[in-house]
């Protein structure tokens, strides 16, 4: 099995909506799965029209730990406020800490300073994970963080580790990940393990800003990529500016998408392009060639 | 007054808002914007702002003493990032990368062998945007950015407000422009604001993820207002939908054009009479 995971570094470029669109594509002639790796703000299995009602839970998260008071046993020493690197604990009005869920990672350096083992780790829910049928004949599974909670990497580990078994059920030839904004804990959880890596990106400054970063990621880990450049014709100046730039580092550029509404209105009725707007399959399917050109190339290297 | 840009989806405009609001601000109050998206910050590239380093950010680090070491093992099996690797009869091999900076393994070595060391992970530069209109006095721009590869993203967040904070007296509103997302650095960087501006757009995506920011944004006890952005796009019905669930207000709808998107592309902040209301907005709520 192949896995593509696709990144983009800056939010809203459209990573969900063509990973929706290059995976309806390539369900045509290969089994698949998608995975939401989008912990924070899952996005995809939304583009692929499942929702909560036609998906099914199969896993609840808990493996965050949140440091507990235990009041009887506090002598108010404070040692922990002190511990804390994260400024996790304040004081109360009678001098007692107080643990703030959203700061606390789970540590356990406050455990090991107190002296009245007044404080303890608990376990706490932090993800719910979910799988779904797309109607497009694949399924999709995603996570979802719930509030509030850290641990985005971890949740993201843990929801491959589901994909790949199912997908091993299924015998998928491909993994289609996609992944969050940025390129923090769980995008890098995300790109973790990937065969090939997918970079979205339009012709704004920012992007192409936030690209470069994204591609520091990418060779990090020494996986191939391409490049996907949407709204190519928002500023076609730039556009031409990315491209040389694209030539000059022997960055493939996969394909160009222009921008339209259509794709907008596509999202709002929640259908991937290509099938809300059957014109574009001829451009979504010179670019999955050339992705799947890409893969097999360094395959055979 | 703290105000916070925030959204929950990437690319709904919170960069665009946040830099356009920080120069209409500043064409009569004292500003600071904050770039608190440290994984990806593109306020300086929106505002064509030159930066400068102002500091680093670091976390702790344990050294080892190796005379102490006892090869117990206590510091890896404490450690919950999994970066204290041990071999047995191996003195414990550090994964840099990994570690956040927590502190657990020098509380738990019984034999003092860990002594504080630093690992710098990110850094805050300040920039002072020029416009055409050359007035620039009013406003500054910080940013922090977290090295590439490091996961840390909460500390560099957080380091970056705390220099923000340092300078805050002498300015009227201090702008707080978020990540993406939900998580640590959401939280970190929304933490201590006064009021949230959450930016939407019309669209399933937009609806799903407003509706996720705003429940951060109740659990931390901070006030909420929508900003509709790309108003003309999609359908409005579905942040209607969530403005009437939570009971808040759309202060400001801001279409989608595309002299937005020359501008956003060319590094200009936008200008609007609907970001105008929303410097009105806050000049009445301060």
């Amino acid at each position: 099995m192949k896995t593509i995971t696709v990144l983009s570094g800056k939010g809203g470029v459209g990573k969900s909506s063509i990973t929706a669109s290059l995976a309806v594509l390539l369900a045509e002639n290969h089994k698949l799965i998608t995975v939401d790796c989008d912990v924070d703000a899952p996005n995809l299995a939304l583009a692929l029209g499942v929702i909560e009602d036609n998906s099914q839970l199969i896993d609840r998260v808990r493996s965050e730990q949140n440091a507990i008071l235990i009041k009887e046993h506090c002598s108010k020493c404070q040692e922990c406020v002190e511990a804390c690197k994260f400024q996790a604990i304040s004081v109360d009005k009678e001098d007692f800490p107080v643990i703030s869920d959203l700061l606390c990672i789970g540590c356990g350096a406050c455990t090991l300073v107190c002296g009245d083992n007044a404080l303890k780790l608990e376990s706490v829910e932090i993800a719910g994970i979910r799988v779904g049928e797309t109607g497009y004949g694949f399924p999709s599974v995603s996570a979802q963080l719930n509030i509030g909670k850290s641990g985005s990497g971890n949740v993201v580990n843990i929801v491959k580790i589901w994909a790949s078994e199912i997908a091993e059920a299924i015998n998928a030839e491909y993994m289609v990940i996609d992944s969050a904004a940025g390129i923090g804990c769980p995008v890098i959880a995300s790109v973790r393990g990937s065969d090939y890596v997918v970079l979205v990106t339009e012709p704004t400054p920012a992007a192409f800003w936030d690209l470069k970063r994204a591609i520091d990621i990418v060779n990090h880990f020494n996986i191939h990529y391409g490049v996907i450049i949407n709204k190519n014709d928002i500023n076609s100046d730039f556009t031409e500016e990315m491209e040389e730039y694209f030539t000059v580092n022997e960055i493939p550029v996969l394909g160009e998408i222009p921008f339209d509404q259509k794709f907008v209105y596509a999202l709002v009725n929640l259908k991937p392009a290509v099938i809300f707007e059957p014109e574009y399959t001829g451009k979504f399917l010179e670019i999955l060639k050339e992705m799947i050109k890409n893969i097999n190339f360094w395959d055979t290297i | 007054m703290r105000i916070a840009i925030t959204g929950g989806k990437g690319g709904t405009g919170k960069s665009t808002i946040a830099t356009a609001l920080a120069a209409e601000l500043a064409k009569k109050h004292r500003t600071i914007l904050v770039d608190a998206d440290v994984e990806c910050p593109d306020d300086h590239i929106i505002l064509s702002t030159e930066r400068e380093k102002i500091r680093e950010v670091e976390i702790f680090l344990p050294e080892f003493d190796k005379q102490r070491c006892l090869k117990c093992g206590e510091c890896s099996q404490i450690c919950k990032e999994n970066a204290i690797i041990l071999i047995r009869d191996n003195f414990p091999f550090l994964v840099d990368k990994q570690c956040n900076g927590c502190g657990a393994c020098l509380l738990a070595c019984p034999n003092r062998a860990i002594s504080e060391d630093a690992q710098t992970i990110g850094c805050i530069y300040l920039g002072k945007p020029v416009f055409d209109t050359g007035i620039t006095e009013n406003l500054i721009l910080i940013s922090g950015e977290i090295y590439v590869g490091l996961e840390s993203t909460s500390p560099v967040v957080k380091a970056t407000l705390d220099y923000a904070f340092e300078l805050e007296d002498d300015y009227d509103f201090l702008l707080i422009d978020t990540a993406a997302g939900t998580h640590c650095n959401v939280s970190t960087a929304l933490m201590d604001s006064d009021l949230a501006l959450a930016v939407a757009e019309p669209t399933p995506f937009g609806k799903h993820d407003l509706d996720l920011i705003l429940k951060l944004l109740e659990l931390l006890k901070i006030q909420p207002v929508i900003i509709l952005n790309k108003s003309d796009i999609g359908d409005i019905g579905l942040i209607k939908e969530i403005q009437s669930n939570y009971g808040i207000d759309i202060i400001s709808k801001v279409p989608y054009t595309k002299t937005f998107l020359e501008n956003y592309s060319k590094g200009i902040p936008i200008t609007h009479k609907e970001i105008s209301v929303i410097a009105q907005f806050l000049e009445n709520r301060s």
